[in-house]
């Protein structure tokens, strides 16, 4: 590989299924996406939205109607095996030989795989905290997760691609998952992960993709779009302050009224605000960031006024 | 790696050779001792001869006097419907090619791997095939046994024979199931059809042996059982051509089977 190659590189991908015999769904159409080493990548999108159907192609389980799909500039479909040796990979529903304990399951991926290092996956079992001597049947969704995350980790893969890895996740869990990401990310390596919630990537995420109907509708980097930039305050005062008190100060917009307080957009600068709250006696104030569904919202509808200068 | 898919399929299903070779054995032994005097098959055969001939050829019997015999009885009684038992294991072991897996969408992480389809099917297949010998040569001491015990007397070579002709039939059962699970992606579609064709095939052997005339002779060319000639067996030896017959269209359904499987989507 060198050292410009993407490790993914799709072009102009369609899938359209055949579900009945009249019945078409065009599941993916003319994907276009190019995503570079040591990134996290957030493919993002709702319920049918078609990242699935884009997973199932990078992995050669399912073929394209068109277009085609590169790993390490190599073609996805005619290089599988190859290919294979190099990706970790975590189905959204992970479904697994039911009589089977844990570890039956992680000693068979590992032969089918061969040349697994077993100590480094006893260090990720033990990361997890994942108890191996259970069967598969018994395991709570949880506890499939573990497996599924050692299952996408024991071969230290250049490429771990990951359908929605963070639903249903426990904080803690939720934490360990950032971490393992991070350290991937830290080695070089490259992640590419679904989500249909944005707030449940965006710490970890360079870049993120929204996918809607089959279309790739925006990509943009995590860091740009949070500084989109926007952020809500929250202010609570002594006594009350009408809402039309600070409506006119600059960058200052959609104020509401709180039972003890306001609450308002802030575009750009404190400094105008901070002035106009001078007469007041505020006892307290909350800044938020913005979740990134509404950063979104705001980058591409245009109204966060950032647009126009880019 | 190589092997391993047949490794561990052997690993999980070797028991299965217990289980229905064991079987197979009991009820060979049963058959054989059922029979306590030459004289029984003497009055079996009087009962058959007292029926229309198109009732007991429709049993599967050519000619009534032949069930009069050891040899006619037991391949009659036992080796005529051994390959219809014994096609249960092969279409439930045929299932687990890739049906089975790719309907609990167990296929997704194994074809994630760097493992490529074709193994998945040869390997399963080979593992398979081997348990089915296994299966049809733990049968045989069942029956050898009885027969000791009986006052039928055939001589062992014969039931080898018998038995060894069993494999090529249960090898081809298993390749159909394996064709039918990758061509189809249901696996109901799957077992449906692999089901209704064996036993539309023990049925047309059944009705083309019942007279003579193009028809007949087409339903008996068409059906794997009329290739199997259970009772042929018993009184000439294996028949070669037949043997390889029946191996050669079963290696032309495990090559089916993976074209098939190579080709398509997975898990839709
Ligand atoms: N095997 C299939 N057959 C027919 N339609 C499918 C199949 N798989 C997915 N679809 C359809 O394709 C669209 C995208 O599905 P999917 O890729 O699973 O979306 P996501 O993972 O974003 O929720 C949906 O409309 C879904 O109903
Ligand atoms: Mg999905």
């Amino acid at each position: 590989m060198t050292a410009n190659t993407a490790v993914i590189q799709i072009e102009q991908l369609s899938k359209t299924y055949q579900r009945s015999r009249k019945e078409q769904v065009d599941a993916l159409k003319g994907l276009n996406l190019t995503i570079q080493q040591g990134e996290i990548f957030g493919y993002l999108g709702p319920n049918g939205a078609g990242k699935t159907t884009t997973i199932r192609l990078l992995l050669d389980l399912i073929r394209p109607t068109t277009g085609r799909a590169l790993l390490f500039g190599e073609d996805a479909r005619a290089n599988s095996v190859a290919l294979h040796r190099r990706i970790g990979f975590l189905p959204g529903e992970l479904n697994l030989w039911k009589g089977y304990t844990g570890q039956q399951v992680l000693d068979y991926v590992g032969k089918l795989r061969g040349g697994v290092d077993a100590a480094y996956v006893r260090q990720l079992v033990d990361r997890l905290q994942f108890d191996p001597t259970l069967k598969v049947r018994t395991y709570s969704s949880g506890n499939k997760r573990k497996l599924g995350l050692v299952l996408a980790l024991m071969n230290r893969a250049d490429l771990l691609i990951m359908d929605e890895p963070t639903g249903g996740l426990d904080p803690l869990m939720q934490q360990i998952f950032n971490e393992l990401m991070l350290d991937v990310k830290a080695e070089g390596r490259t992640v590419f992960l679904s989500s249909h919630v944005l707030s449940e990537v965006q710490a970890i995420c360079d870049r993120v993709g929204i996918l809607r109907g089959g279309e790739l509708k925006a990509v943009e980097s995590v860091s740009n779009l949070m500084h989109a930039d926007f952020q809500w305050v929250t202010l609570h005062f002594r006594e009350p302050v009408a809402a039309n008190a600070l409506a006119q100060v600059v960058g200052v917009s959609e104020v509401q009224a709180l039972p003890d307080g306001l609450r308002l957009r802030l575009v750009g600068d404190f400094d105008p605000l901070l002035r106009a709250l001078a007469p007041y006696y505020v006892t307290g104030m909350v800044t938020e960031e913005p979740t990134l569904e509404e950063v979104f919202l705001t980058y591409y509808s245009g109204t966060s006024g950032k647009e126009a200068t880019r | 790696m190589n092997g391993v898919i047949f490794t561990e399929t052997l690993r999980r299903s070797w028991k299965q050779i217990v289980w229905w070779g064991g079987s197979m054995a009991v009820l060979g032994f049963y058959i054989a001792v059922v029979v306590p005097t030459m004289d029984t098959l003497k009055q079996y055969a009087d009962l058959m001869a007292s029926m229309p001939t198109a009732v007991f050829k429709l049993l599967g019997v050519n000619d009534a006097a032949a069930i009069a015999t050891p040899e006619g009885f037991i391949s009659f009684s036992y080796f005529g419907y051994a390959l219809l038992i014994l096609a249960v294991w092969a279409v439930w072991a045929g299932m687990n090619i890739t049906a089975n897996e790719e309907d609990e969408g167990i296929l997704d992480v194994v074809l994630a791997l760097p493992v490529p389809r074709w193994r998945v099917v040869v390997e399963k297949f080979a593992a398979y095939a081997l348990i089915a010998v296994g299966i049809a040569l733990i049968s045989l001491p069942g029956l050898v046994l009885g027969l000791n015990n009986s006052a039928l007397k055939i001589s062992t070579p014969k039931l080898v024979a018998s038995t060894v002709n069993l494999i090529p039939g249960l090898l081809l059962m298993l390749a159909l199931t394996a064709f039918v699970g990758a061509w189809a992606r249901r696996k109901s579609t799957a077992l449906a059809v692999t089901s209704t064709i064996i036993v539309a095939s023990y049925f047309a052997d059944f009705i083309g042996r019942n007279g003579s005339g193009l028809l007949n002779d087409v339903l008996r060319a068409l059906s794997f059982f009329s290739y199997y000639d259970s009772m042929g067996v018993m009184t000439n030896g294996l028949n070669g051509g037949n043997v390889l017959l029946l191996l050669l269209v079963a290696a032309l359904l495990v090559v089916g089977s993976v074209w098939c499987f190579q080709r398509r989507d997975v898990g839709v």
